[in-house]
């Protein structure tokens, strides 16, 4: 029993160590900000673009076809029997706290992390595994300023720009599906919707996206530049980035619920 | 003369060295004690086999990790005691050719050459592409300057690592195994450059380079040859 305690401790305060340094990079990261030299700026301005280009635009597609098949599956398979119950008016609710408050961030997250957390892990771990890492140290210019906050900032950018496309998106194949399945009018259909689209679902959105998009940024670059041993280590990295962002992503969102949603 | 780079009773060990240098380390015993004084114009040589630490020496003498014991000064400061942003600023002083290169993958080689005063200069775009264009010139890159490093050989990857560590005109250039897998003429040209000319003094650039050996054509151009295996360190000439 004391061997069981003693190894669920250890585990506890690795885990917490794993957090502390997580933490503190990230720290290091934001306060990194002040020290961005005038010159830096237009340098990390230009990787930030890429990383834009990169994380926001070549998801579109990707993007809207999740977005689209997800509203079509949930209209399709739901309204019909809302119909039978005469509760088709609940169609809005189910649009706008299913898939624009819930499942819209969260697939979106899902989707950037499988795209551009694992690249940014990828990437950045073989930089310090080619020592490129050091080298950008040894020349003077804080790997923070030019590898990491591009990315933080990049992610954050996308990831509210694609929230807010997989929702319109989201609401345009409901809209289809709605007219294509129960023959509701799209007046009707945009009145109700709208009537339960408030001020804090949009709000929460871009919380949202502000919450996702630095976990999907910090999570997979620290994993990137903690890499040691060599080559071999990358895909490990790759792997812990993407389960951690996963991971934190999903408790963040269970707290925003339990916290802001009532 | 006070020395440009001067390593007082540092303890030298094989330790993992950081990804980046405000990250942990995992610190190990020193099992070398090395006291070393490179002094202006002079070009020294510390060499010694992967078990000798002296693949550690470079990032000591940037600053990049901090000693075990004993202090490492670099051009008359304790570069590791500094604050971050003022330990980035002073490395910009000094010229550092990391082993294995370093060049950013995803960059070309004239690219690589821009960065440093790209990102940590005021120079006009105008005088930042002189000043690379003089130094593509210099190493002889003209014809491979707008290749990926992978695109390029390993002596045009060498030439251009080095052309960046030149970028500001440094006078002290860090060289770490800088003629790993070149032929002796490229490593003599490699060398050449680094010092950048002579003057009444000796060379116009202080050279500190680190590595496994030193080609024989080479040895008459080295002032100092210091020679690090199984804890002692010997002066070779």
């Amino acid at each position: 029993m004391t061997g069981l305690l003693a190894a669920i401790g250890r585990g506890t305060a690795r885990w917490l160590g794993r957090v502390g340094l997580l933490a503190r990079f990230a720290f290091e990261a934001f306060a990194s900000i002040r020290t961005l030299p005038g010159a830096g700026r237009r340098v990390a301005a230009r990787v930030l673009l890429n990383q834009l280009r990169f994380t926001a635009l070549e998801a579109v597609g990707l993007i809207i076809l999740l977005s689209g098949v997800l509203s079509y599956l949930t209209i399709s398979s739901t309204i019909a029997q809302l119909d039978k119950v005469g509760a088709s008016e609940l169609i809005g609710k189910l649009m706008v706290v299913a898939i624009v408050r819930e499942l819209g961030p969260l697939l979106t997250a899902i989707a950037v992390v499988g795209r551009s957390g694992t690249a940014i892990t990828a990437e950045l771990a073989t930089n310090t595994v080619l020592g490129e890492v050091r080298a950008l140290e040894g020349m003077g210019i804080d790997p923070y300023h030019y590898l990491v906050l591009p990315r933080i900032f990049g992610c954050v950018v996308s990831v509210i720009t694609l929230m807010v496309l997989f929702d319109v998106i989201a609401l345009l194949g409901g809209y289809l599906a709605a007219g294509l399945f129960s023959g509701m009018s799209g007046a009707r259909y945009l009145g109700i919707v709208l009537a339960n689209l408030t001020t804090q679902d949009v709000v929460l959105t871009v919380f949202k996206g502000l919450l996702f998009g630095t976990v999907i940024g910090i999570i997979p670059a620290y994993e990137g530049l903690t890499v040691r041993r060599g080559p071999t280590e990358i895909p490990q990295a790759v792997i812990r980035g993407t389960v951690h962002s996963l991971g934190m992503i999903f408790v963040l969102a269970a707290i925003i619920v339990g916290v802001l949603v009532r | 003369m006070t020395p440009l780079v001067a390593f007082l009773e540092v303890g030298v060990s094989r330790a993992a060295r950081t990804t980046m240098s405000s990250l942990p380390v995992v610190s190990t015993e020193p099992d070398t004690m090395l006291t070393l004084e490179v002094a202006p114009h002079q070009t020294v040589a510390v060499l010694g086999d992967e078990t000798s630490g002296v693949d550690a020496l470079g990032g000591l003498a940037l600053g990049l990790e901090r000693p075990l014991t004993g202090r490492v000064l670099t051009l008359g400061t304790e570069i590791a005691t500094l604050e971050r942003s003022a330990q980035l600023a002073f490395r910009r002083r000094v010229g550092y050719l990391p082993a294995g290169d370093g060049l950013m993958q995803n960059l070309t080689l004239r690219d690589n050459i821009r960065l440093p005063l790209r990102f940590g200069s005021d120079f006009r775009p105008r005088e930042i592409e002189g000043r690379v264009d003089v130094i593509v010139a210099q190493l002889r890159l003209t014809r491979v300057a707008d290749l990926r490093p992978a695109q390029a050989n390993a002596e045009d990857r060498r030439r251009a690592a080095l052309g960046r560590a030149l970028a500001f005109d440094p006078e002290l250039v860090v060289l770490e195994e800088p003629f790993d897998g070149l032929t002796d003429r490229a490593a003599a040209e490699l060398l050449e450059a680094a010092r950048g000319g002579e003057t009444a003094e000796g060379a116009r650039r202080t050279v500190f380079l680190t590595g496994p050996d030193l080609p024989a054509l080479l040895r008459p151009r080295v002032d100092r040859t210091v020679r690090m295996a199984r804890g002692r360190v010997e002066e070779v000439r």
